[in-house]
């Protein structure tokens, strides 16, 4: 009865839980002969690095897909959660310059930005009934040009040191990122397997109109996906803005490519009502992998750009495929 | 191999699920003669003429038509054959006029600089001639949108005659008709005939079918009962030839009589164009039936009554607390619970595991309080208690998936589901449609049970028989209003399908 | 009876591009009378032929219920690759036959995708996005192209006396209006837009259809590509960034349905591309602040969106069946003639 037993091996492993692991351990191998210094420890770490903020904003986005969604606009919510912190921390012109309580304050009116942002996309969805796609995408366009208005396209520089030890600095021998991206994930993982919340998020992904019968908000449940969405990418933000010591509107313009592909490979079905975070940590790291490797093999930025796309042809093809081996 | 015979079905077979749907369906047809094809709900009737509109494939048997072997790949072919079909959902498009859906899949054209065009002038023609042909006096370029239903019925049989179909089946084509419509179609069909078109109508009103057909088939459940030249029956020989004097079912006797509480009130309830002033009360311990054909508004009601469906007038009550319009997360706080008629649809979610299924509704009552986590211990206990007490067979709850499971095992998940809300007022939506005999038993002793701890179960069916073996009282519904209300001692079946065939306003 | 204020609404949404056009022509003709001349009037319809082009294509996937946000790319790759030619010492007259090329090739991979490998549109739309505007920065190694002047001249050449690009757009306008209204693939197009099923079940050959919609979206988002070219004279990294988004924009303002089976090429399509390009000279005109532009922007398509959506949903609670016709007939009859806009 049980379908696992009668599929052949390349079935089995394109269901398994690990097939993205698999295939980044098969990339590495593959790609190592060319390129020795993948495996150098300083390598190792540069991908890590990446990888961090990343893991964030995918893993919000890995929420909005489970639900059947998707959220186009988080490049954006970074790029203004970023000048709205840095309008508030900067010590230069910042609101709260120079008081001691302004790295806090920033951080969560960046937070705050985030998750707004995400609640407006979420009332888009469900009130008004717009497909996820445009909705997020004029989402996407709106606030990244409100972003650039509010700095007329200049960044904001002198953050205070407090918050930038938030993205660079360490506690003991764990960096900040490091903590900050895996409480982030820790987190995910538990609502998503473990809560009340989690449980209506995969209901409501497989089936809207079962899980409204059985008494889940489901209304309310698309909107949080969004506003968790956008607060994760805010808090890619605090991470991205504090590396970069600087309040920019552009920043996070370039990886949309990067948490689609990331979501997408990993598992996380386009179709709704699958997926989670252990898979969106493996997705992310095999693109974070490809991008490191294929630059190193000093493939030009397009190339990169172009074999990404692929890779999200690719991992659309694989999730069609796992979707009719279930069906049987 | 009659020369006159224009279609002949031969031992036709057809199974869903592992559920026989139709058995040795043998009957045949003649040229120029329309046959009345006449059952319950279930009896197989849809089935029956699928397989001949190329919809779906028989599993056994062979149907021959003008002489011929005959099958249809889809239902274009089937089309393309000369057979035309009108189904109850209508398949025009809504935003092309009504030329234009005549004509979708076959446009008369001119070729001019090796591009196709659309032959205007011919189609309008055409278009013209075919609408003259089936009495629809509008300009061909009206848009669909803009016609009634029965307008829009009328260019489904243009479109049918189109490719000069020989034969045309009419599925329930009168149900969403006014009277008036009606007879205009029935005029149309006579004078069809008198072109020499045979055609198989499927309708519930006996009398039409008794007006109409030269042939009359009764199906019941997947059998051809009785066959043949419409004089040899009468309306009451059919009504009983329906429903039959078939092996009595066993239910399970009920052990409680209803006492006093009132669980469920509806007072006046309308919404117009769906339900018209609809009331009922609903006891502890009582087993209320609502019989009717499919299309009488069973369904809308409690649908409406659950909350998820809104209506303009009216009352309704549960537990003395009066219920707003929606939505249903409201009406199952308050005690009720729902389990529709399309169960992988709505009832349940088929990629998810049986437990997941089953700790739906419930799962907010595992919930601890200030973290929001569930308590997957307690809920994996409940769960296994639940889906051991309704013999629910599964491999594993966890890992096997509800998609996997017999239809009847599926329904149990949905029980469960519901039952472990402990809901004070049960609505089931046929709960035991499409389901083996051995599942139907254990899901009559579960309703016993539920009404016997003080529930008060409202019972949608359309097997007449199951009403009357398992209800208090029988309510009928016929065109969105309640048309009788039949107790115990009065329980006849013939007399509750009277009921139910009902009578339409003009 | 429908209520007075739904019907008012109705009019108001159906209405909602002209309503903004005239917005637009008070706000800006107010602020600067210059916006007004004859010359700037024509400047706008210079400006918004590449645009419309590319729209044009765009209201054919919609029409059919898909989407393509790859245009963007296509115009950019074949720009660049027809520059490339003509800078490695092709001829001018290489230039369309290239472009036309490349347009068809890309709108036939996306329909490889979607109709064979059954990949949602939206997605493998997005993936060539990235995987074309990759290869065009490939073909001009990132770097601005200028082209020569014998490709500007195409764009000020003046055929039958109206600028090039003005009847460059014209023409696909019309060949557009033609196959969309006249021929049976047209039809079948808004057919399966409005219900693929019944289209498959009334043996309309729906894979075809939608593979040949997203080749025309390709072929004219090349050859968008190309009148803005002859326009800008060179090929930046950035050309056609974001251009998927205006002429999606542009459709739905023209009253093109996101979900399929609604619209028309002209007026509608025309009408939402002229606007666009309307509001963003008015503003330029008015030295407005150059980053309002997407704010007002993303806010007309926003109003332009909802307005499709609250339609649809409207649509879709209509024509549930009814229990009791005699009761409902009358109300859908007569909802059915307020609100909508007649022919498709």
């Amino acid at each position: 009865m049980d379908p696992q037993v009668e599929m052949n091996r390349w079935k089995r492993l394109v269901v398994s839980d690990y097939w993205v692991l698999y295939l980044s351990i098969a990339c590495f191998l593959v790609l190592f002969p060319f390129t020795p210094r993948l495996a150098s420890i300083e390598n190792i770490r540069n991908i890590f690095s990446n990888m961090l903020p990343l893991l964030v904003v995918a893993i919000g986005e890995t929420i909005v897909l489970i639900t059947g969604g998707i959220d186009l606009s988080v490049t954006s919510v970074i790029g203004l959660s970023s000048v709205i912190g840095a309008s508030i921390m900067s010590s230069d012109q910042g609101l709260l310059a120079g008081n001691p309580a302004a790295a806090a304050a920033g951080v969560a009116g960046m937070i705050l930005a985030g998750v707004f942002v995400g609640w407006l996309n979420g009332i888009a969805v469900t009130r008004l009934r717009m497909p996820p796609f445009i909705a997020t995408l004029t989402s996407m366009m709106f606030f990244g040009g409100l972003a650039v208005w509010l700095t007329q396209s200049r960044p904001i520089y002198d953050l205070p040191a407090r918050f930038i030890e938030l993205g660079q600095g360490a506690w003991l021998w764990l960096p900040n990122s490091l903590a900050v991206a895996g409480v982030t994930a820790v987190f995910a993982h538990v609502l998503l397997s473990r809560s009340l919340l989690g449980r209506w998020i995969y209901a409501v992904g497989t089936n809207p109109r079962t899980s409204l019968i059985s008494g889940v908000p489901v209304n309310r449940v698309v909107t949080f996906a969004y506003a968790a969405s956008g607060g994760c990418a805010a808090v890619a933000s605090v991470l991205y803005t504090a590396r970069l010591e600087t309040g920019s509107p552009v920043l996070g313009q370039r990886i949309l490519l990067d948490v689609i592909g990331a979501t997408v490979i990993g598992g996380t079905s386009l179709f709704g009502g699958k997926g989670n975070a252990l898979w969106t940590v493996f997705g992310v790291s095999f693109i974070c992998l490809i991008d490191n490797s294929l630059n190193m093999l000093g493939l030009s930025y397009f190339v990169v750009t172009m074999v990404k796309g692929g890779i999200i042809l690719f991992a659309a093809l694989v999730d069609a495929a796992r979707s009719r081996i279930l069906a049987g | 191999m009659n020369e006159d015979m224009l279609l002949e079905y031969e031992d036709i077979e057809k199974s869903f699920f592992g559920v026989r749907v139709l058995s040795k369906v043998s009957f045949a047809l003649r040229k120029g003669h329309i046959l009345g094809l006449v059952g319950e709900n279930g009896a197989g009737k849809s089935t029956l003429v699928n397989i001949l509109g190329g919809v779906i494939s028989s599993d056994a048997g062979h149907i021959r038509f003008q002489g011929r072997e005959y099958t249809a790949a889809s239902p274009a072919d089937a089309f393309r054959q000369g057979i035309g079909f009108i189904h109850q959902e209508l398949n025009l498009f809504t935003n092309l006029d009504v030329a234009e859906n005549i004509f979708i899949a076959g446009f008369p054209v001119r070729r001019i600089a090796c591009i196709p065009w659309i032959d205007a002038r011919a189609m309008r023609a055409r278009a013209e001639e075919l609408l003259g042909s089936v009495g629809l006096a509008i300009p061909c370029d009206t848009l669909v949108e803009r016609l009634s239903q029965g307008e829009r019925q009328l260019v489904e049989i243009a479109k049918a005659l189109r490719l000069s179909a020989r034969l045309i089946i009419l599925d329930e084509p009168t149900t969403s008709l006014t009277a008036r419509e009606s007879e205009r179609l029935f005029t149309l069909m006579k004078e069809l005939q008198g072109r020499g078109i045979s055609m198989i109508f499927i309708s519930h009103n006996l009398g039409d079918v008794f007006r109409l057909c030269d042939d009359i088939v009764v199906l019941r459940d997947g059998l051809v009962v009785d066959a043949g030249p419409v004089e040899r029956f009468s309306e009451n020989r059919v009504i009983s030839l329906m429903v039959g004097r078939s092996l009595d079912h066993y239910y399970p006797p009920r052990a409680t009589v209803p006492d006093g509480e009132v669980l469920l009130e509806v007072s006046g309830l309308s919404h117009p164009g769906i339900v018209e002033d609809i009331s009922l009360t609903l006891r502890r311990g009582e087993v209320l039936g609502v019989s009717g054909l499919m299309g009488a508004g069973r369904s809308e009601l409690a649908r409406i009554l659950f909350g998820l469906d809104p209506y303009t007038r009216g009352e309704i009550t549960v537990k003395g607390l009066r219920m707003p319009s929606g939505p249903p997360r409201a009406a199952i706080r308050s005690g009720m619970a729902f389990l529709t008629e399309n169960r992988r649809e709505e009832g349940l979610l088929m990629e998810a595991s049986v437990a997941d299924n089953i700790a739906l509704v419930c799962l907010p009552s595992f919930t601890r309080t200030p973290s929001g986590l569930v308590d997957s211990a307690s809920l994996k206990r409940e769960v296994s208690g639940a889906a051991s007490k309704l013999r629910i067979r599964s491999s594993s709850l966890d890992r096997q998936k509800v998609r996997t499971l017999s239809g009847g095992n599926q329904q149990k998940v949905v029980l469960a589901k519901w039952l472990l809300s402990g809901p004070s007022v049960f609505i089931l939506d046929e709960p035991t449609r499409g389901i083996d005999v051995g599942a139907k038993h254990e899901i009559y002793k579960i309703i016993n049970d539920l009404a016997g701890r003080g529930a008060g179960v409202l019972l949608i069916s359309s097997e007449i028989e199951e009403l009357m073996g398992m209800c208090d009282r029988i309510l009928v519904m016929s065109a969105g209003e309640i048309t009788a209300c039949v107790e115990r001692p009065e329980y006849d079946r013939e007399r509750i399908l009277r009921f139910a065939l009902g009578r339409k306003p003009v | 009876m429908i209520r007075q204020g739904d019907r008012l609404l109705a009019f108001l949404l159906r209405n909602a591009t002209a309503f903004l056009f005239v917005a637009a022509f008070l706000a800006f003709g107010v602020q600067a009378p210059a916006f007004l001349e004859p010359a700037n009037l024509l400047n706008i319809l210079l400006q918004s032929s590449s645009a419309a082009i590319t729209a044009t294509g765009m209201t054919f996937v919609l029409l059919a219920g898909g989407i393509d946000l790859s245009v963007g790319s296509i115009m950019f790759v074949s720009a660049a690759l027809a520059g490339k030619v003509v800078l490695g010492g092709g001829s001018l007259a290489l230039v369309i036959p290239i472009v036309l090329a490349v347009g068809i090739a890309c709108g036939a991979i996306n329909a490889l995708f979607i109709t064979r490998l059954r990949i949602q549109a939206f997605i493998a739309t997005l993936a060539a996005l990235y995987m074309w505007r990759g290869l065009g920065l490939w073909i001009t190694r990132t770097r601005a192209m200028n082209l020569p002047e014998s490709l500007l001249q195409v764009g000020t050449a003046r055929p039958l006396g109206i600028p090039a690009p003005i009847f460059i757009f014209c023409a696909v306008l019309a060949s557009a209006h033609l196959v969309l209204a006249r021929t049976p693939v047209g039809r079948q197009i808004y057919a399966i837009g409005n219900d693929r099923e019944a289209a498959d079940k009334a043996g309309i050959a729906s894979g075809r259809v939608i593979a040949i919609v997203y080749i025309i979206s390709g072929l004219c988002a090349a050859l968008g590509g190309l009148v803005s070219v002859a326009q800008l004279g060179a090929v930046s990294p950035t050309f056609g960034n974001q251009r998927e988004f205006a002429a999606i924009a542009a459709a739905v303002l023209g009253g093109t349905s996101l979900f399929g089976g609604r619209g028309r090429v002209f007026p509608g399509t025309v009408l939402g591309a002229v606007l666009i390009q309307t509001v963003e000279n008015g503003l330029v005109i008015i030295n407005a602040n150059p980053y309002v532009y997407p704010l007002i922007m993303s806010a007309i398509i926003f109003v332009a969106v909802f307005t499709d959506s609250a339609r649809h949903a409207r649509l879709s609670r209509l024509s549930r069946r009814y229990i009791r016709p005699w009761q409902a007939a009358a109300r859908r009859v007569e909802t059915a003639n307020s609100g909508e806009e007649g022919k498709q």
